[in-house]
């Protein structure tokens, strides 16, 4: 099976900071965004088990290479980093044209893509991919497999779970309980070093002259501002279990919470 | 200027959803300070009950039936039909409100697309706002990045756009006397997406929800295994509330991954939040962060959720999740 | 890790690698640490996840499966380990250690029939060089290689043989000619465990490094092939030498890797622990241990670098820069975790913090492998026949 996957860098988790234009510093210890890195490791384990490759596409400034090494070093086969300035500050919309664009121009079988990013990005871009590509879409996926020309997948659902079928190709966005990513081997480190990033421009995907990218964005951050403060913990020790409790209770009446 | 358009979730049952009748009353209190019309909407199988909810919040539902949502994912279906009312619309609609849930998220995706229209994800709160910035007057959307380390304020630079409400961020207000429904008929935009349902399988479910619970009763690696979630699960049935858990609890096999709370888990705002052997880790904090009164009880002191808890009880949680359970059996007789 | 290095001479290959197992270190080998330590049992289940990474392959041609990786690159991998374990580290340091005299001397034929096994990490090679009587003074030991057609019998007893009875091979040294002198009386050998007449006879309850079993080892007339022999008849003593020329690095690795650990515990805590209204660290005295603990490990971790590079290019004076390099880094994990120890206070010394544990298992790397006097003796050696 011919796999993408889309793959964000994003800041660590808890690292992340604004830039002095205003937007999201993308230069901050960059990872893969931690959903994505479940469905890649789903995405190894369908090609290890039914062969095929894997393709990663992301998004990023040029820079930002790190993450994709280590996915390549993880075991996809090559990446696509789709990489223009014109794309800084680039809003949700001129994403999922983006990556729709790319996708155009590479072949696959299955698409998937991580449930949601930690940046705030808030899984609505794999949809969106799949309606301008005019694809099925397979959404929350706790389990991936392959079926007679098709794939099934099991959809968290708020009740349980659906199971899912479409043809292929399809787009499907998983879930953490894909399974644990593997650490990338050392081997794989050393070999990920030969293996092709290449990098395309808006125009390389056909969008040169498209309304899309930062100067195109649909939204606009006005404000940013740091939360107010917690106030201060109240911290407690060296009390029997009965008085803990009665401390416990007695913050909740505190606060009107009991 | 076109209005706000509400588009409701229906859950298994057929009932609306809790968020959905959050995301009505944000849209309302939206519409007075903009003066906008509010039309909710419900696109379903059997949307009738789901519709005469939406009519209690708001004063004019739209209730189409679209039996092919039994067989395919919500997401596609509504959004075509959706589409498809916007587009026939006298008064085309200028803002979607939308529940930030896993359905409401595709939804939002698909529709984005069709209508080539932006999204922002995971509102906090609502304001209407002047034109400012070469911004157009319009909705302001609050929302909290970096799991809440940040507090932003955003706009839309055209004049349409998608708002996903997180849960639990507005309390729902029906109207003093409810609105009325009205049944539409409209074909979708695009054809039934080429998903099929083959089977639905529910879970046990047991108490509320960990994001519409008003108390949370949260363990991690510190609860020891799946008995001591029993405690907790005891604790959270006396306080009216739902269990949470940590990544490492879940990993460990000792309790669902519906419950997990942080980075790759859920997000929640709770009253109440009550974490035991809960370290504290930064992809845990950004799931329950915001939450109004945060306790932890861990026998490490150096434990990172010291720094941000309310009420820190270095203990040990085996001795005190019995205790505190004496405790409110006592208080309630 | 808290300390920030600037390592503009390391490849972009060994900085890869570094970051990659410093990162398995945190994540999976920390947190058994302190129960590796408490058991004292061989952490299995971590030997087959350095194995499945490719870690245990580092020192092993690619011909062979292994990722060819120079001494340096070595080390940065044991160091990472040591930070979070010493006993983990010491898996990869053993490994290279009973796989040198190998990869040193062994013809095509050996290296085809042993080296696969080690470079995927199924098999585990210990070095039994030491005698109840032979520490220090190499030379004088006593177990007997006779020959017997195309095979050797061994008889004797070896000590204080780390991973001597969780490896599948065994390199032996032992006397094929009694009456040489010490420069030819010994063969090296490598030895399949399973061989009859072989047996694991102790294991040594140990101050430290807990987990890594120190065993001591019988050869009842085990038959070893000739063929198994490494190098000519006579070889061994100075095989055994030029293998430590190039593994005590290692040790000097595992060394800086747990003064690191220590350095980053204890500045962790001094940020934290707040005493007098403020936190320790704020106090200009634990400042200062604090700056002495990492200028001492960041002087031993330079010093080791430059030793991998010197020997790694073929330097003449190799058996130098690999005692320098393991004497002061062995200095330094015994003063920093010491040091660390007393930053923590009463805490240092509760097995709750990896401290104490630390400390413990520094005082090895001033004992094996030669101890620090040993080191001393080659250095000074050095010197004069330089002088000469």
């Amino acid at each position: 099976m011919r796999i993408v996957v889309l793959l964000k860098p994003v800041p660590d988790p808890g690292e992340e900071r604004l830039g002095a234009d205003g937007r999201l510093d993308r230069s901050v210890s960059p990872v893969i965004n931690g959903n994505d890195e479940y469905v890649l490791e789903a995405a190894l384990k369908l090609v290890e088990a039914g062969g095929g490759e894997i393709t990663l596409l992301s998004m990023a400034p040029a820079g930002v290479t790190d993450p994709i090494r280590k996915a390549l070093a993880m075991g996809a086969t090559r990446a696509v980093l789709v990489s223009d300035p014109a794309l800084a500050g680039a809003c949700t919309w001129t994403t999922v044209q983006v990556l729709a664009a790319a996708l155009r121009t590479l072949e696959f079988d299955l698409v998937v893509a991580g449930i949601d990013t930690s940046d705030g990005g808030g899984g609505v871009v794999a949809a969106g991919i799949a309606t301008l590509l005019e694809l099925p879409y397979l959404s929350n996926a706790r389990r991936i497999e392959p079926f007679e020309g098709g794939v099934r997948v099991e959809r968290l659902s708020p009740a349980g779970h659906d199971l899912l079928e479409a043809s292929l190709p399809a787009i499907v966005s998983g879930t953490q309980l894909l399974g644990e990513p593997r650490y990338p081997s050392l081997r794989g480190i050393m070999g990920a070093r030969s293996k092709e990033i290449a990098v395309r421009t808006l125009a390389d995907i056909g969008l040169a002259d498209r309304p899309v990218g930062g100067a195109h964005a649909t939204t606009a951050m006005l404000d940013a501002r740091p939360p107010a403060s917690r106030g201060s913990t109240r911290v407690v020790r060296d009390l029997e279990p009965a008085a803990a409790a009665a401390a416990i209770v007695d913050f909740l009446v505190e606060r009107r919470a009991l | 200027m076109g209005g706000i358009w509400v588009v409701g979730e229906v859950d298994a049952s057929g009932a609306l959803t809790k968020l959905s009748a959050e995301a009505a009353t944000a849209a309302r209190a939206l519409g007075e300070a903009g003066h906008l019309d509010v039309t909710g909407l419900i696109v379903a199988a059997e949307p009738d009950r789901a519709a005469a909810s939406l009519a209690t919040f708001l004063p004019v539902v739209l209730a189409v039936r679209a039996p092919e949502a039994m067989d395919c994912p919500a997401a596609a279906v509504v959004a075509a039909r959706v589409a498809a009312l916007a587009g026939a619309a006298e008064q085309p609609p200028a803002w979607f409100v939308l529940g930030a849930s896993p359905d409401g998220r595709d939804l939002a995706g698909v529709l984005s697309a069709l209508l080539e229209i932006g999204v922002l994800v995971g509102a906090t709160g609502l304001a209407w706002g002047d034109a400012a910035d070469g911004v157009p007057a319009g909705p302001r959307v609050e929302m909290q990045p970096f799991g809440g380390r940040l507090l932003t304020t955003s706009g839309f630079t055209g004049d349409r756009g998608i708002i996903l409400l997180r849960p639990n961020m507005v309390a729902a207000e029906p109207l003093a006397a409810p609105g009325r429904v009205e049944e539409r008929s409209v074909e979708a935009v695009t054809d039934p997406p080429a998903v099929r349902v083959v089977e639905r399988v529910a879970a046990e479910a047991a108490g509320p929800s960990i994001e519409e619970a008003r108390v949370i009763v949260s363990g991690g690696r510190g609860v020891g295994g799946p008995e001591g979630f029993a405690g907790l699960r005891e604790l959270a049935g006396l306080l009216g509330g739902a269990v949470g858990a940590t990544r490492a609890a879940v990993d460990a096999g000792w309790i669902d991954y519906a419950t997990q709370i942080g980075q790759t888990g859920k997000t929640v705002k709770p009253a109440i939040y009550l974490a035991f052997g809960v370290s504290g880790a930064i992809q845990h904090k950004v799931g329950m962060q915001t939450a109004e009164t945060i306790v932890a009880v861990n026998r490490d002191p150096d434990a990172p959720i010291g720094e941000f808890a309310d009420l820190f009880l270095i203990a040990d949680l085996a001795t005190v999740v019995p205790a505190l359970i004496a405790a409110l059996r006592a208080r309630t007789g | 890790m808290t300390a920030a290095h600037a390592l503009g001479r390391l490849t972009d290959d060994q900085r890869a690698i570094r970051d990659a197992v410093r990162t398995l270190a945190r994540e999976r080998v920390a947190p058994r640490a302190a129960e590796i330590d408490r058991t004292a049992e061989f952490p299995e289940d971590l030997r087959v996840l350095l194995a499945e990474q490719g870690i245990l392959g580092l020192p092993f041609p690619e011909r062979f499966g292994g990722l060819g990786a120079d001494l340096l690159t070595v080390c940065l991998a044991i160091e990472a380990l040591s930070a979070a374990c010493a006993t983990t580290g010491l898996i990869l340091a053993v490994q290279e250690l009973g796989s040198l005299p190998l990869l040193l001397a062994g013809t095509e034929e050996q290296l085809a029939r042993f080296v696969p096994g080690l470079a995927s990490g199924s098999d585990l090679i210990a070095f039994a060089l030491t005698e109840a009587d032979a520490g220090s003074d190499a030379a004088a030991v006593r177990t007997r290689a006779v020959r017997d057609g195309e095979t050797y019998l061994l008889t004797g007893e070896k000590r204080f043989i780390s991973q001597g009875s969780v490896a599948s091979l065994v390199t032996v040294f032992a006397v094929t000619d009694p009456d040489a002198d010490r420069y030819g009386r010994i063969s090296a050998f490598v030895l399949e465990t399973g061989s009859p007449g072989f047996s694991v006879t102790r294991l040594e309850h140990k101050m430290g490094i807990r987990g890594s079993p120190t065993a001591e080892l019988a050869f009842d007339e085990v038959r070893v092939p000739a063929a198994n022999r490494l190098g000519a008849e006579g070889d061994g003593f100075r095989l055994a030498m030029r293998t430590l020329d190039r593994s005590r690095p290692g040790i000097a690795a595992q060394a800086v890797g747990i003064a690191q650990g220590a350095l980053d515990a204890a500045a962790a805590y001094a940020g934290q622990r707040r005493q007098f209204g403020k936190a320790i660290g704020e106090f200009q005295l634990v400042q200062g241990m604090l700056a002495d603990m990492d200028a001492r490990t960041e002087a031993a971790r330079q010093l080791l670098y430059t030793a991998c590079e010197e020997i790694e290019r073929g330097a003449p004076d190799a058996g130098r820069w690999s005692a320098l390099c393991k004497l002061v880094a062995g200095d330094a994990a015994m003063a920093v975790t010491t040091d660390a120890v007393q930053v923590l206070g009463g805490y240092g010394y509760l097995e709750d913090f990896p401290v104490e544990r630390m400390m413990r298992d520094a005082k090895i790397t001033q004992l094996y492998e030669g101890t620090q006097q040993i080191q001393r003796l080659v250095i000074a050696r050095a010197l004069l026949a330089s002088e000469r």
